[in-house]
């Protein structure tokens, strides 16, 4: 489903150049679940955002079902990012000026085709998966960092995407918590087919997932 | 997503509402600008009711001389007149001519057993000769003449708007019009005749025959001259010397009424082009200051649009959404201003006409969209152009 071929990012700022990504080459395929683990700083946040179609690499050939990313226009990307893929934020990245309900509908909102009425069904629906559907009407500065990250899991489900990639999805909440979205990522994965890649710094969780992919210093080890 | 656009404009109701007052305010001085614009205009479209051109007006001043010899060197004056090669026609008038700011104002009204209806209007002293000095334009019955001097009544013409108001649905023709203790019976009606000027809005008037036999002076001092195309500084400099020659001790002022017309409109205009300068100046700040806002709220909004572009809108979406959200700000602003604007023809105090009032609001909103929409397009631009991966980063 998607496949990397000797991806590089290098992140150039005035003084020095950090390579985030140095040539990595990975499939991942459609229905798997995999696992990233790595040290703080060894790139698998930006190879999810480049997993996601939110970065450019600097070097490298990344294609999606097929077809190399490059050859799409913006409106196509939009598209996709849209269509295909829910993405979670390691910081949620939430409109604090929505109410809970109003953010999860946000990808709904972008895709033709899906009423206000269907809209408000699935955000719902998703906001009840997480646990949330008794804090609707409630904004982002009035949520725990751990509600927070829930909302932000909702948002991605909301679209019914066909990947979703997490980054530390768990990462703020505690263990019981942290066990029920794990299930539930199991669950959309087995039940689904959802193909899942997550960062995850809980050596147990990765356990879980079919595959595990180790990152050090932008290269993956294992 | 215009729905989503009102939820959030409303969940910022707090940031929004400085910009909504600045649209607010922006709104209501367009709209009184616009109004006064457009009243100004739709008189200046109305036709005048008489024909200026060619025609002089002769201030007559008879300095010391004896009142009671006055109206006969006048006659005089106008017999002479009339003689000279160049002159075709010659009135007296009162001395509310057109284009000279003066009026003579009064109340027309029926007789009690009519209803007693009345409406204020001009009243205009005039000859015969008037209907050929400055023809105005006769709709119904007859201009004065010579059948008038057997008239136990003084005959009257009124024009369209006086009838309108005195009598709906009837020929005025033939009717009493009570003036103080005499009668006034109406010969003709006249078209609008507005001599107070281009700007003036067409208001009920009547003209009043001044019989040949009429020898008072002191109401119809000033002439009324047509002369042949043509004539000029050399036909004026005769008259003067004729004037002068006839009236020992008299003076005469002589002025085309096209140029009375001009300095009138010159007076006028002036201040409204005032208005309108200040007007843009002021439109320029409220861009400026809304260019500025939205300029700033982009950069502040970096994350959000980068996120949304990170769940699938497309560049031009989130063009949209700019340029959607200061439009659906202008709309707040908008319903007030309209709210307060509607006021004005509900409680008609300036007693103008509902769609002088009804244009103006239709300009001012589509100006104020407009100028939101053009202040909106390079900050929607900018907005466009954030990167999802490196917005989301800078949080
Ligand atoms: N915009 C940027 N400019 C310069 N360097 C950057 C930028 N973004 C990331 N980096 C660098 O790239 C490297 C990888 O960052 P990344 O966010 O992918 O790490 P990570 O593995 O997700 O870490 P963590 O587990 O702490 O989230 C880091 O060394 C970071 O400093
Ligand atoms: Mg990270």
């Amino acid at each position: 489903m998607l496949q990397l071929t000797d991806i590089e990012k290098v992140y150039q700022t005035k003084t020095i150049e950090t390579v985030a990504l140095n040539r990595v080459n990975l499939t991942i395929n459609k229905g798997e679940f995999v696992s990233v683990m790595g040290p703080s700083g060894c790139g698998k946040s930006t190879l999810l955002s480049i997993m996601g179609l939110l970065d450019e690499p600097s070097g490298g050939i990344l294609e999606l079902d097929g077809r190399p990313v490059k050859s799409y226009s913006d409106k196509e990307l939009a598209h996709l990012r849209n269509q295909k893929i829910g993405f979670v934020f390691q910081s949620y990245h939430l409109i604090n000026d929505l109410s809970v309900l109003d953010n999860v509908e946000l990808p709904l909102l972008y895709r033709a085709g899906v009423g206000g009425k269907e809209r408000r069904q699935r955000a719902h629906a998703a906001l009840d998966k997480v646990g949330l559907s008794a804090r609707t009407t409630h904004f982002p500065s009035q949520l725990s960092g751990g509600q927070r990250q829930r909302v932000a899991i909702a948002r991605a489900l909301a679209g019914r995407p066909e990947i979703i990639l997490a980054d530390e999805p768990t990462g703020n909440l505690d263990s019981v918590m942290g066990e029920e979205i794990m299930d539930l990522l199991l669950g959309l994965h087995r039940h689904d087919g959802t193909t899942i890649v997550m960062v995850t710094h809980d050596e147990q969780q990765a356990q879980k997932t079919e595959r595990l992919i180790r990152f050090f210093d932008g290269s993956q080890v294992a | 997503m215009l729905r989503h656009l009102f939820t959030l404009i409303w969940n910022r109701k707090r940031a929004n509402f400085l910009l909504i007052t600045e649209i607010f305010l922006a709104f209501v001085i367009l709209f009184v600008v616009g109004s006064t614009l457009v009243y100004s205009q739709q008189n200046y479209r109305t036709p005048l009711g008489f024909d200026y051109e060619q025609v002089w007006q002769v201030d007559l001043d008879p300095g010391m001389q004896p009142r009671a010899q006055r109206a006969a060197t006048q006659r005089q004056v106008i017999q002479r007149l009339k003689s000279l090669p160049g002159v075709r026609f010659v009135a007296r008038s009162s001395s509310n001519t057109p284009f000279s700011g003066n009026s003579n104002r009064s109340d027309l009204r029926r007789t009690k057993e009519s209803g007693g209806a009345y409406v204020n209007g001009n009243f205009y002293y005039v000859e015969d000769a008037m209907r050929d000095v400055l023809a105005p334009h006769l709709i119904e019955g007859r201009w004065f003449d010579k059948r008038d001097d057997a008239s136990t009544r003084q005959p009257v013409i009124i024009t369209q708007e006086t009838r309108e108001k005195l009598f709906p649905g009837e020929s005025p023709l033939g009717k009493i019009i009570p003036n103080g203790d005499q009668e006034m019976q109406v010969v003709g009606v006249a078209g609008t005749y507005r001599a107070s000027g281009d700007l003036s809005e067409p208001r009920a008037a009547a003209f009043l025959r001044v019989s040949p036999q009429d020898t008072s002076f002191e109401h119809l001092e000033t002439l009324l001259v047509r002369v042949q195309p043509g004539a000029g500084a050399a036909l004026e400099k005769r008259m003067t010397t004729e004037i002068l020659a006839i009236g020992k001790g008299w003076s005469s002022n002589i002025t085309p009424l096209a140029e009375q017309r001009a300095a009138q409109l010159k007076l006028i205009v002036t201040p409204l082009v005032a208005l309108v300068v200040v007007c843009v100046f002021l439109i320029i700040n409220v861009a400026l200051g809304l260019f500025g806002v939205l300029w700033q709220t982009i950069n502040q909004r970096r994350t959000e649009i980068g996120l949304r572009r990170a769940l699938g809108a497309s560049a031009r979406a989130i063009s949209a959404q700019i340029v959607g959200e200061i439009l659906v700000v202008s709309t707040f602003g908008l319903a007030l201003g309209l709210l307060v604007a509607a006021q004005f023809p509900l409680l008609g105090v300036l007693g103008v006409k509902t769609s002088v009032y009804l244009t103006a609001m239709l300009l001012a909103t589509a100006l104020i969209y407009t100028l939101t929409a053009v202040c909106a397009l390079y900050p929607s631009w900018l907005a466009a152009g954030i990167h999802p991966a490196v917005a989301l980063r800078e949080e």
